[in-house]
């Protein structure tokens, strides 16, 4: 867990991961109908 | 829900402000409109492309103009840099466009603009990722050895190549500490203009990294400066789409409230940070507009039979957005634990101030 915060490519894995989590939530919740 | 009488189009308000407040944080800290974002975020609201360009136009101008105030705030515009480019800007947007126009007479603008958008962004974020990470490097030896860190470090040779090009009349900017040919700044305005106009963008994502790597300027100045072309593009696009009636001021209203906040917040994000660190952000949003554009590229190409691909870009483009106000507010929150002397990892030592 630790990598993910001391190195730069963990990082960016880490919030990428979130970021792309978030967007299915929003996805899911508001836009399926739309798409 | 929120009906949108003009666009003829149901969206949840709540959404346009948080993609108004995102874009906002990220264009002002980058210094880029963001319309390569917005757009398809807007067409995946259900907005018909027409309108998803008069809107996102008509915001960045409102957009641009806060960022641009607060940019000035800092000190990060050269007005000599920006008025001068101007003029080539606008030239080149104006050939771009013609040359779009040339494209779509022969049937292929659809796939040119794509192919041409892949692999723009992605040289872009090749050469700026490889350069930062030198930069970041160098930055990192300097600290260990105790040496002190100034705002900026770039270690492209190419500032210096252009600057020593001596052609009538050079110009001294005095913000930007660059003294270099009018001709390149109206060219570097030209040619960054010719691609926006083609692609249909503002260009920030190209004048940026043209204005640190060609010109030589600052990365906190190359963002305020940009900024200010962008609310004149800005201001000329929402001109030209109102009259075509292809706005929706409600969906503008709603996008600038998240705007105006996002993008006071975004700029002075810049002021904790050094120049490699806006120039990361500048690449990974190149990098993730770059996949998000070769996935629609290879749904068009599949005669967009295979929809799992449009989804994937949806994803890609509301991730990107959320990602890189993350990263941002995250380099603000390790600048604010170093100034109080807490522990930051490594890596973002050299990044932040």
């Amino acid at each position: 867990m630790k990598w993910f915060i001391n190195s730069m490519l963990g990082f960016w894995i880490l919030l990428l991961t979130i970021s792309l989590g978030a967007a299915a939530v929003v996805y899911e919740i508001w836009l399926k109908g739309h798409v | 829900m929120f009906d949108f009488a003009i666009a003829g189009v149901q969206a949840p308000i709540f959404l346009l402000a948080l993609v108004g407040l995102t874009v906002g944080i990220v264009g002002g800290f980058i210094g880029v409109g963001g319309g390569y974002m917005v757009t398809p975020a807007l067409i995946v609201f259900g907005f018909p492309g027409y309108m998803a360009s008069g809107i996102d136009m008509t915001h960045i101008c409102g957009k641009g103009l806060v960022s641009t105030v607060r940019h000035r705030q800092l000190g990060n515009i050269d007005w000599t840099l920006a008025l001068s480019m101007i003029a080539g800007t606008m030239l080149g947007v104006e050939l771009g466009v013609r040359l779009l126009v040339y494209f779509k007479h022969l049937g292929i603008s659809g796939v040119v603009l794509l192919v041409t958008s892949v692999a723009l962004m992605f040289t872009l974020f090749l050469y700026t990722q490889i350069e930062t990470n030198r930069a970041h490097k160098k930055m990192e030896e300097m600290e260990k050895e105790g040496k002190e860190v100034g705002r900026e470090l770039q270690t492209s040779n190419l500032p210096k190549i252009f600057q020593s090009i001596p052609l009538a009349p050079i110009v001294r900017c005095r913000t930007a500490r660059v003294i270099v040919s009018m001709w390149v700044i109206v060219l570097v305005g030209m040619v960054t203009g010719v691609l926006a106009g083609f692609l249909g963008v503002g260009g920030g994502f190209i004048r940026v990294p043209a204005l640190v790597y060609v010109v030589g300027a600052s990365t906190h100045i190359a963002v305020g400066t940009d900024l200010v072309e962008i609310v004149v593009s800005g201001a000329y696009g929402a001109l030209r789409h109102s009259i075509e009636g292809n706005v929706d001021m409600m969906a503008v209203i709603f996008m600038i409230v998240g705007a105006m906040f996002g993008a006071q917040v975004g700029s002075i994000a810049t002021s904790y940070v050094r120049g490699p660190a806006i120039r990361y952000i500048l690449s990974y949003s190149l990098i993730l507009a770059t996949l998000g554009a070769a996935l629609r590229l290879i749904y068009v190409l599949t005669g967009q039979n295979v929809h799992w691909l449009s989804l994937a870009a949806v994803m890609l483009t509301l991730g990107e957005m959320i990602f890189l106000c993350l990263f941002i507010s995250s380099l603000v929150w390790f600048a604010v634990r170093r100034r109080g002397g807490k522990w930051v990892p490594d890596w973002v030592g050299p990044l932040v101030i």
